[in-house]
């Protein structure tokens, strides 16, 4: 909405857009061909000895009402084009969190035909949550990463305290073929 | 295993009038090749004998090997193999497709739920199953190209592990 | 969303984004009215190639790669394949590495039937069942995780035996697990039995006789509910089921509520299965030697998953990467009665029919649209549908 309101209020409202999203942002789920493993630790989310809404995180049905898409699954061909047309469905500001090593690079697919790769060949990835299938606890502390970076009001950062010397960039660069 | 061996030999009876050549691998498994046209009948001939259920249609590219000297080229088939059930025995009608005729007849008539199966061969293989209902494609996608079957071994994709791998190496 | 007015039709092609079933899948039902017409299905959202890229990758590799098929069903397809390929070898694994995969197949049963039981809770609005059958399967996850290493996809099989042994305190905590678990399952047969919401959402619905499910060849508990007595691990026994044998259970209704009532008998079943072998485990080695170069030949191995007869063929060449691996999955079997079972239906019982087969979308991959005559196709969302039907038997 471009309404013209002076430079302290827009900030204010903005400050309270944020609060809201990051106390209570609204995921969408998508498989874009998986195997399912992560699909049920992401479901496994919900339940209750994780239970991921107690953070606030609430998994909704339409992309319309989305902040965050979460997807899994080396992208298949038929999946591609849902994909994208669903994460142009989503309202800004979007994220998107890649579940699993097949988000990442195509995981053990890669090289089969009718599979695109990691899931940052069609979207812009903001967070990836590497795993064969990712833990639950693995999953919640992905989108915990993605909501301290919004916070602080910055793209996200890589974890770093395990792997000091971990460059994500130079893996992305070279398409998920290791080093270079 | 007086069971599997009396299972086994009254597929081999009910078959009798196609059996072009017969062999028993491991006790629980039969082969038979029969003749592409001879499909139908052995099937329902199974079926009306209530021998054994449907358990998989699979598809096999067999490109021809390369000719020793003197012998005339051989011709590429694809292998169609028709699995069927009963109890431990699996009986493997086997047929012979060659490229050059590449068609076999739908047994949809007696198993309505074949239908996946073939959609599947037709898709994949290039095998063109005659009378089948339902001729859209099951797990490919739209956009791939018409005319070009993956599992056929001249299908090569553009990006396979082992070259990959190659690349990583040098 | 609907027209009630007279016969028309329309489509309700449901897109492969639909949150309840977690996997792609497009369905097409034609209803006129309320009751459903047609169906068709349209599958490829999952289809990775992987007949084809089975090819690419030596025999040991394969393995990681026929497990994630599926991470519902992992185990059986890597166990299947491994059978297969020991055959090809003429090599038979140790008995006690066939116990191991023996419980851990039946492990797995019972976490993909307790999966189950949430999501097709959760398709007929009934979500406390849900939240509780998924706390309970937390229970398997753990003793999955103790045995293995990991929750999904435990890489249990290598080529000639399995990985890891599972020793005697382990032994004891499964059977602490089981106890649980056992208790659990019986808590939830009675609420099936007994809860009248399930039983109106549940009885009658999507019935088949038994001639239905064998012509078209049906498989797995979705068979059994309906009287069928295939059962692979009874039938053509491999591991160690000859010696430690389940008991078949079936039901003779063939509708979904039979359905619930097979496939939580058969998690009890499991568990018994299992405290048969933990008590009886075989000594000895865990794996064989196999070599790299499989020698030439054809094999076939069938093995019950939890949905149905899982069927292998492979070929070897000789060399160190298969010729042809062919996997037939049960789910493929079993999306066939649904065209015949959805025709003459209310839309609102579809998302219940569908959960009742159990659909591993990614060992198949598929989806659903439904049609009306003489309007536009509406698109409606899985959970659209899903509430429709939730609402209407309010």
């Amino acid at each position: 909405m471009s309404t013209n309101l002076t430079p302290p209020w827009q900030r204010a409202l903005n400050k309270i857009k944020s609060w809201a999203r990051i106390n209570s942002p609204w995921a969408i789920h998508f498989n874009s061909g998986s195997c399912n493993g992560c699909d049920i630790e992401i479901l496994a989310t919900l339940t209750p000895r994780y239970d991921i809404e107690r953070f606030g995180i609430k998994l909704q049905g339409s992309p319309r009402h989305a902040d965050v898409l979460i997807c899994t699954g080396p992208v298949t061909l038929q999946a591609r084009d849902r994909l994208l047309r669903i994460y142009e469905q989503m309202p800004e500001p979007k994220f998107v969190i890649a579940v699993g090593s097949c988000g990442l690079s195509g995981g053990v697919f890669h090289g089969c035909y009718n599979i695109e790769g990691g899931i940052n060949e069609i979207l812009p990835v903001d967070v990836f949550v590497p795993g064969c299938p990712p833990r639950p606890e693995g999953i919640i502390r992905g989108v915990a990463v993605l909501l301290d970076a919004l916070k602080k009001g910055k793209h996200p950062e890589p974890v770093s305290d395990d792997y000091p010397n971990f460059n994500p960039s130079a893996v992305s660069a070279s398409n998920g073929k290791g080093k270079q | 295993m007086n069971d599997v061996d009396t299972t086994a030999q009254s597929a081999l009876d009910i078959l009798a009038p196609y059996i072009l050549e017969t062999s028993r691998p491991i006790p629980r498994r039969v082969d038979v090749r029969i003749k592409v046209d001879d499909l139908v009948p052995a099937v329902k001939a199974l079926l009306d004998a209530n021998w054994g259920y449907l358990v998989a249609i699979t598809g096999i590219d067999r490109p021809a090997v390369q000719p020793t000297e003197g012998e005339p080229e051989g011709e590429d088939h694809i292998e169609v193999l028709y699995s069927i059930g009963q109890g431990p025995v699996c009986l493997f009608l086997r047929l012979m497709v060659p490229y050059s005729a590449p068609q076999v007849q739908s047994v949809c008539g007696l198993i309505p739920s074949a239908t996946l199966y073939e959609r599947e061969l037709m898709e994949l293989f290039g095998v063109d199953v005659v009378g089948t209902p339902d001729r859209r494609r099951l797990i490919v996608a739209e956009e791939f190209p018409e005319g070009i079957y993956p599992m056929r071994k001249s299908f090569k994709a553009a990006r396979t592990m082992s070259s990959d791998e190659d690349e990583v190496r040098e | 969303m609907t027209d009630q007015s007279g016969v028309n039709k329309f489509v309700v092609p449901i897109g492969p984004q639909h949150p309840a079933l977690k996997e792609p899948g497009h369905f097409d039902f034609t209803v006129d009215g309320e009751i459903v017409t047609g169906a068709s299905i349209r599958l490829g959202y999952v289809h990775r190639g992987i007949e084809k890229g089975a090819e690419d990758r030596t025999w040991t590799q394969n393995i990681y790669l026929m497990e994630r098929i599926c991470g519902i069903c992992s185990h059986v397809h890597a166990s299947s394949y491994a059978l297969g390929v020991e055959n090809l070898a003429d090599l038979v694994s140790p008995p006690r590495s066939k116990a191991i995969r023996q419980i851990m197949a039946e492990l797995e049963r019972i976490h993909s039937h307790m999966l189950w039981l949430g999501v097709a809770a959760h398709e007929g609005g009934f979500d406390a069942l849900f939240m509780y059958s998924w706390r309970d399967r937390e229970t398997v996850m753990d003793l999955l995780e103790k045995v293995s290493g990991n929750r999904v996809h435990y890489s249990a099989n290598v080529l000639g035996g399995v990985k890891f042994d599972i020793t005697p305190e382990l032994a004891d905590e499964i059977r602490m697990g089981l106890d649980i678990l056992e208790e659990r399952n019986r808590h939830y047969l009675n609420i099936i039995m007994n809860d009248e919401t399930l039983i109106a959402r549940t009885r009658g619905i999507g019935t088949m006789s038994k001639e239905t499910v064998e012509r078209l060849g049906a498989v797995g508990p979705t068979a059994r509910a309906s009287g069928s007595e295939r059962d692979l691990r009874l039938d053509a026994p491999y591991c160690l089921y000859k010696e430690f044998p389940v008991k078949l259970v079936n039901h003779s209704a063939g509708d979904l509520h039979a359905r619930f009532i097979v496939r939580t008998e058969e998690v009890i079943e499991s568990i018994r299965n299992i405290r048969l072998v933990l008590d009886n485990m075989p000594e000895g080695e865990l794996t064989v030697r196999v070599p790299r170069r499989i020698p030439a030949g054809e094999v076939y191995s069938r093995v019950e998953a939890p949905r149905g007869e899982l069927f292998y063929f492979i070929v070897s060449g000789g060399g160190e990467k298969p010729e042809r691996v062919k996997v037939r999955t049960p789910s493929l079997c079993n999306w066939g009665t649904i065209t015949a079972v959805a025709v003459g239906h209310k839309l609102a019982d579809m998302p219940m029919i569908l959960a009742g087969i159990d659909p591993c979308f990614s060992c198949n991959d598929r989806l659903v649209t439904v049609r009306r005559n003489h309007h536009e196709p509406q698109v409606w969302s899985w959970e659209q549908l899903r509430r429709y039907g939730v609402e209407y038997y309010k």
